[in-house]
């Protein structure tokens, strides 16, 4: 087979960030896939009122909060190819640009909550509880993620560290955040 | 450092964001908050939104986590991760 023939190691390749934050990244992610089977579980024994649970999510806030999420992405990848080509102050004011979306997440998030919690729709739904849950797992992994986005701005300023990796490691945990995010739009905004 | 290849993957990564914002604007349509109150299930539409989700998830992981450049452990993984989830998802769904 062509496949097996090329070489184990091609040239360019390498692993983004450091090994220590895949493992953290790789172990979040088979922990959320867990929720998510929960979730599919329960809303297979409960399809009919999970369903009309879910008309009642603000699909509209859903959108604008996975769009916010993803262009902040955009922007840490872009802060990224700056690091890398030795160009820190543009680097930090793309990070602060994609700690700006993970706040107006949020807040959105926040107002989101409050809104469904005065419409009534409090843990006594199923649907909801598995929502404030997820979300709220996810909205910690937000936190988490401004922190290790704050650590990769003080690497940025101090000319004597700069590590590519560093730089890497916090854009790869970021980038997860979206990711989850992306996967929870799609179970709880959308699906039927 | 190699400029011009990160020039290239941040390219493609823009392209990335791109679709991700048009696949999510028109996942709006397909939601059921916009059935005005009477959302019945349905599998074909659950079936295009997993679909739409596992592209999604893989064209962050590829252009945005870089996995697309990655040694072969790392790009398996993920993809069998995704492969695991969506198939075990979809066949809840189904049960």
């Amino acid at each position: 087979m062509t496949l097996t023939a090329r070489p184990e190691q091609r040239r360019d390749e390498h692993v983004p960030g450091d090994n220590d934050m895949w493992v953290m990244v790789l172990g979040d992610m088979i922990i959320f896939a867990g929720y998510f089977i929960v979730f599919m579980i329960y809303r297979s024994m409960h399809a009919r009122e999970f369903l009309a649970a879910q008309e009642h999510l603000d699909v509209n806030i859903g959108v604008v909060n996975t769009v916010i999420l993803l262009t902040s992405s955009w922007f840490v990848v872009r802060a990224v190819t700056a690091a890398r080509a030795g160009r820190s102050a543009q680097a930090i004011r793309l990070v602060y640009g994609g700690g700006l979306g993970g706040v107006l997440f949020m807040a959105l998030k926040g107002y989101e909550w409050v809104a469904k919690i005065r419409a009534g729709h409090g843990n006594s739904e199923m649907f909801y509880s598995f929502y404030y849950v997820v979300t709220g797992v996810h909205l910690i992994h937000v936190l988490i993620g401004l922190i290790v986005l704050g650590t990769v701005v003080r690497e940025l300023r101090n000319p004597g560290r700069r590590r590519a990796t560093v730089v890497e490691s916090g854009a790869i945990y970021w980038h997860m955040v979206d990711l989850l995010w992306v996967i929870i739009f799609a179970l709880f905004y959308v699906m039927r | 450092m190699d400029t011009t290849g990160s020039a290239s993957g941040q390219r493609a990564a823009t392209w990335a964001w791109l679709t991700l914002v048009v696949i999510t604007i028109g996942s709006w349509w397909l939601s059921p908050a916009h059935s005005g109150g009477t959302a019945l299930p349905s599998a074909p539409i659950t079936a295009v939104v997993l679909l739409l989700a596992i592209i999604k998830s893989r064209l962050i992981i590829r252009y945005f986590m870089e996995v697309r450049d990655a040694p072969r452990w790392l790009r398996h993984s993920t993809d069998a991760w995704l492969a695991v989830l969506f198939a075990a998802i979809f066949v809840i769904y189904l049960i």
